[in-house]
């Protein structure tokens, strides 16, 4: 018993080190994003600085959306409802850094255009996909049936999906936006040295961050499942 | 599949009659509230295209969901499974839609133009991208009609969930109309954006039709 336990161990302490380190990261991100990494010009006060936050963050609740709409499409050939609870838990993190992303970006254009929300292009991209999110979890809260949801759910998350080109590509280039150009230029980021490895650190931890956090909510989905299916053999009779 | 709900339609006129009444309700308070004189020279073409198609919108939200609805709600579902294909059943419930909004956009449109004395410089544009607009307007509905169908909650739901979906189209119509109004050449990358969004939105509803039918 003792030597079955100890790859389990190793692996908590494994875990809890890995968790440790992140903590630490990220607090180092934090600290150098407002006393190591330079106020970039052309920007109000430190506004700038928010890149570190805000720029990750957005890369982070389209990627949630994307790994959610991927698990909608595994439902809908495997049909096993794992991959449904799946999508739903990755849904629910980038409904919260879209939010987060949201949050940012009003305070930058207040301090920068002098108001928290006037409708620029990427500020509607943003808001449209919080919506689709927000859609998202009506729709599941408005079915009963776990498979009905499922279906509907990952049908209409690919349904949405669709509209992410014309939200993300084109819609932002049809108007003027005072929005900054691109982080990452085709040319090259066109970032400060310091200011450039800064975020690139910043994008790693919350990277990491979102594995973790996606990684426990996916370890509560294959609880909950392992919960449920010695019930579900019951009421069948076995 | 369409001549069935229209000759049920005709018969009942309940689609008919609640998209209709909203429309007519949201252009009379445009009109009340704001009337021709109230909205300056410069801002006419953008302020009038918006509410025209806020008027169109929300008067499609009451309207466009009950092609299923009224299925599960008279247990016609089952035996429409049976009878027909998912492709056939989506063929039918998008070209009774649309004929549904073509209505509704011949019936207030015109209205719209009288009572706010909107004037288009270029009319034949303008009607291109009504057209265009509504084809983009049903093109997204119409899935979305077949998910809340099966929802606990419909009424406020279809909306909900077919805003997000359509905002593109929306912001794309809005502005084309305003441009057509003010008698700009540029309209056709407008009406190219949503017949595209039409296209694409329409591809990927037949496709996931099925699915939403069969759960």
């Amino acid at each position: 018993m003792e030597r079955q336990s100890q790859p389990r161990r190793a692996a908590s302490w494994a875990a809890a080190v890995g968790q440790g380190a992140l903590g630490v990261w990220m607090a180092g991100v934090i600290a150098a994003a407002f006393a190591w990494a330079p106020r970039a010009a052309g920007f109000g006060g430190e506004s700038s600085r928010i890149v570190f936050f805000h720029v990750p963050q957005a890369m982070i609740a389209f990627l949630a959306f994307l790994i959610s709409t991927g698990y909608g499409v595994a439902y809908l050939r495997t049909r096993r409802l794992r991959h449904d609870s799946a999508a739903a838990a990755v849904a629910a993190l980038g409904l919260l850094f879209c939010v987060l992303t949201t949050v940012t970006g009003s305070i930058f254009a207040r301090v920068n255009w002098g108001t928290y929300w006037n409708w620029d292009p990427r500020e509607t991209t943003i808001v449209m996909v919080l919506f689709i999110y927000g859609a998202y979890f009506a729709l599941r809260s408005g079915v009963d049936d776990p498979e009905r949801r499922a279906a509907l759910a990952s049908a209409y998350g690919l349904f949405a999906f669709a509209t992410v080109p014309f939200l993300f590509f084109i819609l932002p280039r049809l108007t003027v936006s005072l929005h900054p150009s691109d982080t990452l230029a085709p040319g090259g980021p066109r970032m400060d040295p310091r200011t450039l490895r800064v975020f690139l650190a910043s994008v790693a931890g919350h990277m990491a961050l979102f594995c973790w956090i996606t990684r426990l909510r996916l370890r509560l989905v294959d609880l909950e499942e392992a919960i449920l299916e010695p019930e579900g053999a019951r009421d069948a009779g076995c | 599949m369409a001549a069935k709900d229209v000759r049920s339609e005709l018969r009942s006129r309940s689609a008919l009659n609640a998209i209709g009444m909203f429309a007519l309700t949201c252009l009379a308070a445009v009109s009340f509230s704001i009337g021709p004189f109230r909205i300056g020279t410069d801002d006419r073409p953008f302020l009038l295209s918006l509410l025209l198609w806020l008027c169109l919108f929300f008067s499609a939200m009451t309207g466009l969901a009950r092609v299923f609805v009224k299925e599960e709600e008279m247990h016609t579902a089952a035996s429409l499974r049976l009878a027909a294909a998912p492709g056939v059943v989506f063929a039918g419930k998008f070209l009774f839609n649309a004929l549904l909004l073509a209505a509704l956009d011949l019936l207030i449109v015109p209205l719209f133009i009288l009572v706010m004395d909107y004037t288009i410089a270029r009319p034949g544009a303008f009607a291109a991208l009504v057209a265009a607009g509504s084809l983009a307007l049903v093109s997204a509905t119409t899935l979305v009609a077949g998910i809340i169908a099966k929802a606990r909650v419909r009424s406020g739901l279809f909306a909900v969930l077919a805003f997000p979906v359509l905002f593109p189209a929306l912001f794309t119509a809005i502005r084309g109309c305003e441009r057509a109004a003010a008698g700009a050449l540029a309209v056709a990358p407008d009406l190219a954006l949503l017949v595209s969004m039409s296209g694409a939105l329409l591809a990927i509803s037949v496709w996931l039709f099925p699915v939403v039918w069969e759960a």
